[in-house]
């Protein structure tokens, strides 16, 4: 499915806003036909990495390439083949629906009527209505068909589905297999909330600190990311094992996140008293884990 | 068919299908020869990736309770399960574990939690869904 470089492949790169460094050598491979989620806490730099994919920045140092385009060099060929969704888009609020559409066609050598007409039918949108009258659902349906109707390779979808009621999440959740993995296109879709885009995504990668810290399939992530309970020998000291993503200790019982279950088994087994207990976690623990874990030196 | 995902779950997303799939052709909500939703309309439905839809299914199917025919869709099967008996005592035998230490937990004795089990035995076979 993948193919060398992948649709989306970042190097190194760097961004610094006046004292405060962004990125910091970040590595990123988004493989072609995949829906890739995009995860991060609020501000950790999504956007910024975003706008450089767009080519609407420039980075301070690595490299960035898109559709096979580099987007510094190339930027408006990489807007041509790229759907790109805006974090609370904002658009023409006196511009009726079906009039948007036609005026934004213009720009578009690869704008298709046709589907630009099915989405709109599909998604129930009036054509005939102000842009500014729209509920918060139906505005992020036709930034979406609007994303969608030139026909791109890749989809770039900014927090989309942020301040959506349940039910227009779920919707749009919906169009977003509907329309995008059936017709095979690359999906690069950013969140915080992690619980919601995991259904639907192939692959995740964790952005903190200005670097991608975990990059993996979704069902990797929870076979290899456990808690591993147990009550630990008397004198027995936590080794510093790099697996290790979160450790805490309470009434002589150690509750550890770990990354690489099979790596730590042996030596943890060895230390315990009463064997491992592993415990699942689903992917907001798992985020927790990676992004505000503590390794705490542990004494029994 | 009907499945519902808890998204906030710690279990993966295609064992949720897997499991809720297995317990239908159990209480006989689905039946030899009855036909499943496609993997894309599944996925949409849901929704959820579709490669996850396809996983439960390659599952399933692997174990031999559902076969895939090609260009014509995903059927339940009528055929014993290809696992091995060892592999299916093992598997049972991992969710009674937990079900055993859930009831000393809560301290339900031995004989209650038989009853408990047999209950839940004949409530599938009336083809009833799970009470509580």
């Amino acid at each position: 499915m993948s193919e060398p470089g992948g649709e989306i492949h970042v190097q190194q790169l760097h961004k610094r806003f006046g004292r405060h460094e962004v990125l910091r050598g970040l590595d990123l491979d988004v493989p072609a036909g995949s829906i890739f989620g995009f995860l991060g806490l609020n501000g950790a730099g999504k956007t910024t990495l975003i706008r450089m994919l767009l080519g609407l920045l420039r980075p301070d140092a690595g490299h960035c390439q898109v559709a096979g385009l580099d987007p510094r060099t190339d930027a408006l060929e990489v807007r041509r083949r790229v759907g790109y969704m805006a974090e609370n888009q904002t658009m023409y609020a006196w511009m009726r629906v079906g009039q948007l559409i036609h005026w934004l066609a213009r720009f578009y050598p690869t704008w298709d009527p046709t589907l630009a007409e099915q989405l709109r039918r599909q998604m129930h949108l009036d054509a005939d209505a102000k842009v500014g009258t729209l509920s918060k659902g139906q505005a992020s349906r036709l930034a979406l068909l609007l994303a969608l109707a030139h026909r791109p390779r890749i989809v770039i979808l900014d927090d989309p589905t942020l301040g959506l009621d349940p039910v227009a999440r779920r919707d749009f959740l919906r169009d977003v297999i509907g329309h995008l993995q059936e017709a095979g296109v690359t999906v690069f879709f950013s969140s915080h909330l992690l619980y919601e885009i995991e259904p639907i995504c192939d692959q995740v990668a964790i952005l903190h600190d200005g670097k991608i810290i975990k990059s993996a399939p979704v069902d990797k992530l929870r076979e290899s990311v456990k808690r591993v309970v147990m009550q630990p020998k008397e004198g027995a000291r936590l080794p510093s094992l790099a697996s290790i993503l979160d450790a805490d200790s309470r009434d002589g019982t150690w509750a550890l996140t770990v990354e690489n279950v099979e790596a730590v088994r042996g030596p943890l087994t060895s230390m315990s008293r009463d064997g491992l207990r592993l415990v699942d976690l689903n992917l907001d623990e798992i985020f927790e884990a990676y992004v505000t874990g503590r390794r705490e030196e542990l004494h029994a | 068919m009907f499945i519902r995902i808890e998204n906030s779950s710690a279990v993966p997303v295609y064992r949720q299908i897997v499991d809720q799939i297995k317990y239908q052709v159990a209480n006989g909500s689905l039946r030899p020869g009855d036909r499943l939703p496609s993997v894309r309309e599944l996925a949409k439905r849901l929704p959820v990736n579709q490669n996850t839809v396809l996983k439960a299914y390659d599952l399933l199917a692997g174990e031999g309770l559902l076969s895939r025919r090609q260009g014509d869709g995903t059927f339940v099967e009528d055929a014993p399960s290809a696992l091995k008996k060892s592999q299916r005592v093992r598997q049972v035998s991992a969710i009674l574990a937990q079900a055993a230490a859930q009831a000393v937990h809560f301290q339900i004795g031995p004989t209650e939690l038989h009853d408990l089990l047999d209950r839940e035995i004949q409530t599938l076979s009336r083809g009833g869904q799970t009470n509580e």
